[in-house]
């Protein structure tokens, strides 16, 4: 079904929220994921998988231990989720020339996005690769080169990020994104975790029935 | 952030410490800067037209109509269907699940199999999907208390009572209008480089203007109906009566947490006020003729709040305040000295130390109206662009971020969150309708649900769970470790860029009033009259006496919002 992606960005942060990541976190996540709809990819599926991969397990497990050298996580599988905040938050350090590299990524596409927002902040583009992947964004464009089928791999052995970058043969993102059914079912069902159950009480109260409204 | 703001002045933009409080912003009037009037002011100074060119509804009200404006490079449509409600289902409340009327705004002019695929979703609003076609869906009920008086008057051949009109106000009021990719719809990045888009929410401000419209059409069309059924001929509203009603407009709590959720975006809208304000407070001379603009608006609005009816304690005191502090106001004006050095800066100065916030915040709103050369620009700097602002700048270090807590969060960080009156409150989602709501966190079992809407609460438990690391260590260091703290680190260096993006008050003390947070951002709208129906929501008007379409060029498209005193 098509969706707006305001729509994707509202349902993927409470799905987040759902699968137990902070408010934050999830707040980027769905920022990420909305970014991916953007740009025709299945970010909406990569997020439920990565969801049902991580479910409710503690996010420390899957950071970097430290934010010097190759970054690893506990686990021996790093969330890009918050591996991509965290390279977002370091971001002036690839002006200096200094990439970042994340060991054992899971979904890595997912990091993408915030390579987005750190070149927008950095003002100049910034590359993200693996394997025979290259995505390079200036946070208004996006740049591929790789087979989908290596850009869309669940997991990888090594995450590069670098800036600056060339842009070579940009896309500009689209406006409208598919999603389907399932999926949406998917983002569903850990959204609904996040929903308080109704009470003939919270009916009444919570959103304050006050005088009558039929006058 | 906001580059108007950065524009000189002798007086100083208002602290946001003070504009930022609740009290203040749920007492916020509408002003030159508001939505509507910012819309009004477009469509008359660039010729837009308009005709409708379906109106195919039966004698029992059921059917559809199209209304299309046409703007020097586009066309949008208002598409109204209109229903056969039976009383027992005509509610506001957003679980409502039928309506009077539906409407969508559909970006261009719709094709006959546009109104059939609208007319198998429209009507069903959140239960149906839309396109990227339909900029907002919306839905309105009558007024049961005059939509039926106006009907029957006019089938009888005569104009309906005006005290009746003045009681309600409105034909109908909307439940809801939704825009921004809601249910499908167009986001706003679709049309956001549009340039009658530029200011926000323009889209519901037309679907709200061509709705009003529409239902001065279809209650003549019902009394015409009714008065052919009977063999005889209705009276045609009065011009006059017709322009004394605007749209009415219910709004719930889903709306409170929109200020808290779009921190720049909230900024922007106070900024501009506050720099319009700065401005004219800069003022050094008033010519005569700007002195009897704002004298003129000024009378007119005080014949605007005693039309403003409402039967809730709180706004019962707030208007009985609002009216002796607009009374000692207009005392002061006649003997003031108007044509002295800085007269606006005096005047506001004086209102400052002389009357409530109520009437300080009127005040503040009047005076730009003589200086629509002045702030008139602004609006084209309310709109945001919430991308560069949203990541986290890692390298900052906590000493600077503490700074922005004791700045910005100085209330919260002192306040006693072990009380359980500070933080009685708590939002959530039901898993009704997923909207919005406040509980109570000591009574009910919601704290597991709890949505980040209390700011405040969030920016003391950081400052204390910094307090012990080194300040120069980096923010990014800091999140590693506590990934929880993200979202009030991003709030908090927004703030420090942006310094009205944030309400500084509690937001969930057993105090709090959520009516204050729609009171804000109806203002913002142009909405007056507010009428709270309980401390969670809120009816109001939109478009009283403003010109109707046809209108919009031989009338006032700006000052409409004030009425002259003499109509109905």
């Amino acid at each position: 079904m098509s969706h707006s992606l305001n729509e994707i960005e509202a349902m993927s942060k409470r799905a987040a929220r759902g699968a137990g990541l902070s408010w934050g976190l999830a707040e980027e996540a769905a920022k990420g994921t909305r970014w991916l709809a953007g740009y025709g990819y299945p970010g909406p599926d990569l997020l439920a998988d990565l969801l049902e991969l991580n479910d409710r397990l503690p996010a420390i497990d899957f950071s970097p231990t430290s934010l010097d050298g190759l970054w690893r996580a506990p686990a021996g599988r790093m969330s890009p989720l918050i591996a991509g905040a965290a390279m977002s938050d370091c971001a002036v350090r690839m002006l200096d020339g200094q990439a970042i590299t994340i060991a054992e990524v899971s979904q890595p596409l997912l990091i993408v996005p915030f390579a987005s927002g750190a070149a927008l902040r950095l003002g100049q583009p910034v590359a993200v690769e693996w394997n025979d992947v290259c995505l390079t964004t200036d946070g208004k464009q996006l740049c591929v080169q790789g087979a989908k089928e290596g850009v869309l791999t669940t997991h990888t052995s090594e995450v590069r990020c670098s800036a600056p970058a060339q842009m070579m043969a940009p896309t500009k993102p689209v406006m409208r994104a598919n999603v389907t059914d399932a999926c949406w079912d998917r983002l569903g069902a850990f959204a609904h975790r996040t929903y308080a159950p109704a009470t003939e009480a919270s009916r009444l109260l919570g959103a304050g029935a006050g005088l009558n409204d039929n006058d | 952030m906001n580059t108007a703001a950065t524009h000189s002045t002798t007086v100083p933009l208002r602290d946001p410490a003070q504009v930022m409080r609740l009290a203040r912003l749920g007492s916020l009037h509408q002003s030159r800067l508001s939505f509507m009037r910012i819309l009004t002011r477009r469509i008359a100074r660039e010729g837009w037209t308009f005709d409708r060119p379906v109106f195919d509804i039966d004698a029992k009200g059921v059917g559809h109509a199209v209304l299309s404006t046409h703007t020097p490079d586009r066309t949008y449509s208002l598409v109204a269907f209109a229903h056969d409600l039976p009383a027992d289902m005509r509610s506001d409340r957003v679980i409502a699940e039928a309506w009077d009327c539906t409407f969508t705004l559909f970006d261009g002019v719709p094709t006959p199999d546009d109104i059939a695929r609208l007319s198998k979703n429209i009507p069903l609003q959140e239960a149906g999907r839309v396109t990227g076609s339909e900029l907002s869906v919306s839905r309105a009920n009558r007024s049961v208390r005059l939509w039926e008086h106006v009907v029957s008057s006019l089938a009888k051949g005569q104009q309906p009572d005006p005290e009746k009109i003045d009681a309600v106000g409105y034909l109908m009021r909307t439940t809801a209008v939704y825009g921004s990719g809601k249910l499908g719809a167009a986001d706003r990045e679709m049309i956001a480089d549009r340039a009658e888009f530029a200011t926000p929410f323009q889209v519901e401000m037309l679907s709200v203007f061509l709705t009003r419209a529409f239902v001065r059409d279809l209650v003549q069309h019902m009394a015409n109906q009714r008065a052919a059924g009977d063999g005889k001929t209705a009276a045609k509203l009065d011009p006059e009566i017709a322009r004394s009603m605007g749209i009415g407009n219910s709004t719930g709590l889903g709306m409170a947490p929109f200020l808290l959720n779009h921190p720049v975006l909230f900024n922007n809208w106070v900024a501009a006020r506050e720099t319009a304000i700065a401005r004219v407070r800069s003022v050094e001379t008033a010519s005569a003729d700007e002195v009897a603009v704002f004298r003129d608006v000024f009378d007119r609005s005080l014949h605007s709040v005693g039309h403003w009816h409402s039967e809730h304690p709180i706004q019962v005191k707030k208007l009985a305040a609002l009216k002796a502090d607009l009374d000692a106001l207009e005392n002061h004006i006649t003997t003031a000295d108007l044509s002295a050095d800085y007269p606006w800066n005096r005047l506001y100065t004086w209102a400052e130390t002389h009357l409530g916030v109520d009437a300080q915040e009127c005040l503040a709103s009047l005076i730009l109206e003589p200086y629509g050369a002045l702030v008139d620009d602004l609006a084209d700097h309310m709109a945001a662009d919430n991308t560069p602002t949203f990541r986290i700048a890692g390298a900052m270090t906590l000493g600077k971020l503490s700074e922005i807590l004791q700045d910005a969060y100085g209330w919260a960080v002192t306040t006693d969150w072990k009380q359980p009156d500070n933080k009685a409150r708590a939002w959530y989602v039901s898993e009704e309708k997923l909207e919005p709501r406040l509980g109570e966190r000591f009574e009910e079992p919601i704290e597991d649900y709890e949505q980040p809407l209390a700011p405040g609460l969030d920016a003391a438990t950081l400052n204390q769970a910094l307090a012990h690391w080194p300040k120069e260590t980096s923010v990014a260091e800091f999140l590693l470790r506590h990934p929880e703290y993200r979202h009030i680190v991003r709030r908090a260096q927004i703030v420090g860029r942006a310094p009205y993006a944030e309400i500084r008050d509690n937001t969930i003390s057993k105090d709090v009033l959520p009516i204050d947070m729609l009171r804000c951002k109806l203002a913002f709208f142009g909405a007056v009259h507010f009428d709270p129906r309980s401390d969670r929501w809120v009816r109001i008007c939109m478009y009283g006496n403003a010109p109707f379409p046809e209108e919009i060029q031989s009338r006032d498209a700006d000052l409409w919002v004030y009425p002259d005193g003499k109509e109905v």
